[in-house]
């Protein structure tokens, strides 16, 4: 049961049409999510991490975003393909999502035990009764003192915290099977983002469902992933269990974004640095989009693409050094100087 | 909220003695000398004095209003110079009159609004948005009075539906009500379908829409409540300049409200039925402001908090 | 920071400041509600240092800098700059300190005015404190970008036509246009990505050098806050709850709100990570906050003590500074 795929995702593409000219925000992403495990997608901000969160229950603002290829696949069916309204009883049922900022994502004027039962209503077919007690339990499930007076409230009487424990308790009301989190812990204080980081491994003990968890904060990965992909500029470029990704991190971007982490118990002069800024959307180059800032580029990076090869078991990397033609070329550029 | 509402009536007293310190100024500034008025063309001095003095014309000024409103404090608004009959007894014939015809102008602005606004903004920039913005767009433009005789000459004339004017059957109602409430719902339609683009946009409805709710319930329940608020204030104001609106559309239609009262009044210069009509319809304007706050509140209840 | 370097006179000395906002009264009878945000700390800043504020928000970090500005006007407190008191100060004598010490904001978008080319910024700014006579403004113009490595052509750019790392440095180059001795960063590279925000951190900690700046360092991120910090100031709901320098702060944190937010932060290197201390509850309001110890409501080891006597910022160590009645006794 726990090992069973349950989400996976073929060559994603989530490409933004303008004036301006086409946005690859999202382009061929791969992975596949099992029950019960945490993905974590880790990126800086315009990676494309968030419109893959947001492409899965097409959700993205379209126009002018459009998933232009690609499979998602629930169970095996395709939810690029799906109707609205066949989609639409997936969403909140057998997928939920949270989202960044608990102060706007709930709605203002309506009380928050209402936010929960009416999708319960809605996809459990719970009378108006059953929905609010379900509600009222949930929020108790959450951790929130008081469940029966909380649930009346609106957001407004809530603390940020708390507002995020009722997005969660209205993410997993229907019991879903994947649970996409984007950032769901980065409007937070510290203290509190750890009492919601145990909650939602707590439930998801309990549950079982499997977790995209979207951030761009490597520790949140450490602590709550059991697989991380790391994108940038709209591609995974680096896929691995995340006990080791730290310990061993393929990708130089990886290796950049680790490095430039401020350490919490060591005393570092300097941080490292990752030199230069992220392609723009509109215009990557044609070899790998990570080329211009690496310090390992050769000619081949510039001028051909690499794609994510298998590495080692559950290791997957997007990169030019750990391919034979690397150690071909690097031979023969030996011989060449010799 | 008791306390609130409880504030609120407390202001209402400052408003009225601005209102009529104001109107009797006002009233004394124009051109024109009520007692002579009165008295009628090719009166003797000696009977315009004695009306002047009889009516206590001739004291100073401040002793006339003060005198004027220890009087409305007690529900004495005076005696119409031109028939010498109570003024609130004038009113009150015609307050109901002008009410009935303002309610229905304000429901045609609500509901006309409300419902041209969503059409709108469901499909932005779509044709039925531009139609309906079109239209809206004359709405504002026309000015009422105009637009009153229009209907009167399609309607009445041409097409011969509806009465002409007066106000005798619910038939009457039917095109002052939609002349004085045309602008107002073209305003409310505006600024529904603004403030429901951006609602739509807000993080809350993205996460109605992840939760699988279905696209009316997102559309009515979830983005029209909070776009609801500010047309909520811009109603209220449209009451105001309804309440203005109803002096000419009730002499088009000829319909004996408050309206024409005044204008009546005005031309005859009779103060007290001026100030009388005038004070009642600003304590009208005050109670629907309070009762537009107080819905403001109940949409809205984080405004208690600050 | 060497213990006889801390033994030099402070260059800014803040003592018993006070924020309180009194909140507008919904109805003529209702009480008045004060929210104490910053209510009653001390502490000097000793040239070329860096101490930070640390605490999670609504603890009152970023009002303290902005009372030591006077951006808002402090309730009560004095603040010493090189021994002139700039509570006291009338505005003129402000506007003329004001050159010496220098604000970085979170979002440096806000804080540039959109339609001014960065050259118009930074004249502007030396123009108001009259640093240098106009004829060698530009040529410090152009070494003030070359400082904050930007190339000398973006002046003529305007705020919108630049990423989020090199507005933060057109921000800290306008501050340094004026030669400041102090630099308030108030949550100065927390909107940045950790890339970026990386080559913010060297590039301060390079200028502080260069130029022999003092830094007040104001963040909620305590990672950012061990790697730049000489040393750390953790408030809580507008109190100092403990003071010392960095590395025995980090290593040895006396309070119990200190311990439980040094063990919240998730860390990469899981060996490293500590036991967490998962906090009960939210911050209270500041309104009115809890009597006795402030943290006594979310405090594992709460006696009936802390509920109502508050305990006073001492030395507990050498030069570690605690607010607890029972610190001695939970040290591990």
């Amino acid at each position: 049961m726990k090992n069973e795929v349950v989400l996976e995702v073929k060559n994603l593409k989530t490409h933004f049409i303008s004036k301006k000219g086409i946005a690859k925000a999202v382009d061929g992403i791969d992975f596949v999510l099992r029950r019960g495990e945490t993905l974590g997608i880790v990126g800086e901000s315009g990676c494309g991490k968030s419109m893959t969160s947001l492409s899965i229950l097409r959700l993205i603002p379209s126009p002018p975003g459009k998933i232009v290829d690609g499979e998602i696949l629930l169970n095996g069916k395709d939810l690029v393909k799906m109707s609205n309204e066949e989609l639409r009883k997936i969403r909140g049922n057998q997928i939920s999502m949270i989202f960044q900022e608990p102060m706007t994502s709930l709605n203002p004027v309506i009380p928050v035990g209402e936010q929960i039962a009416e999708a319960l209503r809605l996809h459990q077919g719970l009378s108006k009764r059953q929905a609010w007690d379900k509600s009222v339990e949930m929020i108790g499930l959450v951790g929130i003192p008081s469940p029966e007076k909380r649930a009346k409230q609106e957001p407004f009487q809530l603390s940020g915290g708390m507002r995020q424990r009722i997005m969660i308790a209205m993410a997993l009301a229907c019991t879903p099977e994947v649970l996409i989190a984007d950032e769901p812990t980065t409007a937070l204080d510290v203290t509190i983002q750890a009492q919601i980081l145990e909650i939602m491994k707590d439930l998801q003990k309990k549950i079982g469902m499997g977790i995209i968890f979207i951030t761009h904060d490597l520790g949140v990965v450490a602590e709550m992933c059991d697989q991380v992909g790391v994108m940038y500029a709209g591609q995974i470029v680096e896929h691995q269990n995340s006990a080791t990704l730290f310990r061993n991190p393929l990708h130089p971007y990886t290796q950049g974004l680790i490095g430039s982490l401020p350490k919490l118990y060591e005393n570092q002069e300097e941080l490292q640095i990752i030199e230069g800024t992220v392609p723009s959307p509109y215009d990557y180059p044609d070899g790998c989009r990570f080329a211009e800032r690496c310090p390992f580029a050769q000619k081949m990076c510039i001028e051909k693409q690499p794609e994510l090869i298998q590495y080692d078991e559950d290791m997957k990397v997007r990169c030019w050094k750990y391919t034979a033609q690397w150690q071909e070329e690097s031979s023969s550029r030996e011989m060449v100087t010799q | 909220m008791f306390l609130f509402i409880l504030k609120r009536l407390a202001q209402i007293v400052p408003v009225i003695l601005g209102v009529t310190l104001v109107v009797f100024l006002i009233m004394q500034m124009v051109p024109g000398d009520s007692a002579v008025i009165l008295a009628g063309e090719g009166a003797s001095i000696e009977t315009v004095e004695e009306l002047r003095e009889n009516l206590g014309l001739n004291k100073p000024l401040y002793e006339q209003y003060f005198s004027y409103i220890a009087n409305v404090f007690q529900g004495d608004f005076g005696n119409s110079l031109k028939n010498n009959q109570p003024v609130l007894d004038e009113i009150m014939i015609r307050l109901p009159i002008t009410m009935e015809l303002a309610f229905f102008s304000i429901l045609i602005t609500i509901v006309l609004g409300l419902i041209a606004g969503i059409i709108s903004a469901i499909r932005p920039y779509s044709l039925s948005d531009i139609g309906v913005m079109v239209v809206a767009l004359l709405g504002i433009s026309l000015p009422s009075f105009w637009l009153g005789l229009l209907l009167m000459y399609v309607f009445s004339i041409k097409l011969q539906w509806l009465p002409v004017a007066g106000w005798d059957s619910a038939a009457h109602i039917i095109l002052p009500a939609i002349t004085l409430g045309a602008g107002g719902a073209a305003i409310v339609a505006r600024m529904t379908r603004s403030s429901m683009l951006e609602v739509v946009g807000q993080d809350y409805v993205r996460t109605a829409r992840a939760k699988g709710l279905k696209e009316h319930v997102i559309i009515y329940k979830h983005a029209l409540r909070n776009a609801l608020i500010p047309v909520i204030t811009v109603v209220g104001l449209q009451f105001g300049s309804l309440l203005g609106g109803t002096v000419l559309v009730e002499s088009v239609f000829a319909i004996n409200g408050i309206g024409r009262m005044i204008v009546d009044a005005i031309r005859t210069r009779d103060i007290p039925m001026v100030q009388g009509g005038v004070l009642i319809a600003s304590l009208v304007f005050v109670f629907v402001n309070l009762l537009v706050d107080i819905m403001y509140r109940v949409f809205n209840k984080r405004i208690d908090l600050n | 920071m060497k213990t006889t370097e801390i033994e030099k006179q402070p260059i800014l000395q803040v003592s018993g400041l006070k924020q309180h906002f009194v909140l507008k009264k919904e109805v003529i009878f209702q009480s008045k509600q004060v929210v104490k945000a910053v209510d009653g700390i001390s502490f000097d800043l000793f040239p070329g240092e860096t101490l930070s504020i640390v605490g999670e928000s609504g603890c009152g970090k970023s009002t303290t800098g902005r009372s030591i500005l006077r951006l808002d006007e402090p309730t009560e407190g004095n603040v010493l700059f090189k021994g002139q008191s700039l509570t006291k100060m009338n505005k003129r004598e402000l506007r003329n300190i004001r050159g010496d010490i220098q604000v970085i904001f979170q979002d440096p978008y806000a804080s540039l005015n959109p339609r001014r080319t960065i050259r118009q910024m930074l004249e502007e700014a030396m123009a108001i404190q009259k640093v240098l006579p106009p004829n060698q403004r530009e040529s410090r113009m152009l070494e003030l970008m070359k400082h904050v490595g930007l190339r000398p052509e973006y002046l003529e750019r305007y705020p919108h036509e630049f990423s989020g790392g090199q507005r933060q440095r057109i921000g800290i180059a306008r501050a340094l246009a004026v030669n400041p001795k102090i630099i308030i960063c108030d949550e100065a590279v927390s909107a940045l990505d950790v890339s970026i925000q990386a080559q913010i951190l060297n590039l301060l900690k390079k200028l502080q050098k260069d130029f022999d700046l003092t830094f007040l360092f104001i963040s909620h991120d305590l990672s950012v806050v061990r790697h730049i910090s000489d040393r750390v100031m953790v408030m809580y709901l507008g109190k100092i709850v403990e003071l010392s320098d960095t590395a025995s702060l980090f290593k040895n944190p006396l309070h119990p709100y200190t311990k439980a937010l040094l063990s919240a932060i998730p860390v990469t290197d899981q060996t490293q990570r500590k036991e967490r201390i998962i906090l009960k509850g939210d911050v209270p309001s500041p309104i009115n906050p809890p009597a006795g110890c402030r943290f006594h409501t979310r405090c594992p080891f709460a006696t009936d003590l802390c509920q109502s006597e508050e305990p006073i910022l001492r030395e507990s160590q050498n030069q570690h500074f605690v607010a607890c009645h029972y610190a001695e006794n939970l040290s591990s």
